[in-house]
């Protein structure tokens, strides 16, 4: 293979590479905007819940809240309130929101 | 002649005792984070490691249970029992513990962030 060829498929590959992660990349801005809008009366500001039924949501993992917005909205996590809420939001609400308040400072941590 | 230091041993003992009864008469148990810790073997093989993924039925990092709040952990575990939540492995684990089981797990991982636990 030519020096030039091998360029162009690395090139090729980044580009790709590159196309994927614009696709997936979540909007931490407008999730902010959305979660003042929707969640910040029971999950506080920034997700760092101040009652002790809601959850903190601060830095917690993002994959973690989108699957859990997506169960709220499916019925598959069965809360009269959160599907609500969640029924409300689109596909990309949820991977905003969950950008957001994953990269919230964090309230929760993992633990042993 | 008891020594003070033998009563006072025994006064916190008796209150030790009774104060699950008297929680229980409220209905709910009050939690005991050292008793909750020593329940976590269950627990610690997912959440205990950070960036853990659970693999059925879908692929997402378990979620981060350290300074969550106590109450919100109590309901999330029943709601696994219950079967409003739906996790596979944690309506299993869930289904076994008892209401005191739950509360002294959730007061165990409410507590702010413990540098020692870690260890």
């Amino acid at each position: 293979m030519t020096m030039s060829k091998r360029l162009l498929i690395s090139l090729a590959a980044a580009a790709a590479i590159m196309a994927g992660a614009g696709a997936q990349a979540a909007n931490s801005e407008a999730g902010k905007v959305k979660a003042k809008e929707v969640c910040a009366a029971c999950h506080g500001e920034g997700g760092n819940s101040t009652v002790p039924d809601y959850p903190k949501l601060s830095g917690q993992h993002a994959d973690y809240l989108a699957k859990a917005l997506r169960d709220y909205k499916s019925g598959l996590r069965k809360n009269a309130v959160m599907a609500a809420f969640a029924g409300a939001l689109s596909k990309d609400d949820i991977d905003n929101l969950a950008a957001y308040f994953h990269a919230q400072p964090a309230a929760v941590s993992t633990r042993n | 002649m008891i020594k003070p230091t033998h009563f006072a041993a025994a006064a916190v003992a008796a209150l030790a005792a009774v104060a699950p009864f008297a929680a229980a008469a409220q209905g709910a148990p009050t939690g005991n984070p050292a008793a909750g810790y020593q329940k976590t073997q269950m627990c610690s093989g997912c959440h205990g490691i950070e960036g853990w993924r659970t693999a059925f039925p879908e692929v997402y990092k378990v979620p981060k249970l350290g300074g969550q709040h106590q109450a919100y952990i109590v309901k999330a575990l029943q709601a696994y029992k219950s079967g409003e939540r739906s996790h596979p492995s944690m309506r299993a684990i869930a289904a076994s513990l008892s209401d005191q089981d739950m509360a002294d797990l959730a007061a165990y991982y409410a507590q702010p962030s413990l540098k020692t636990a870690a260890k």
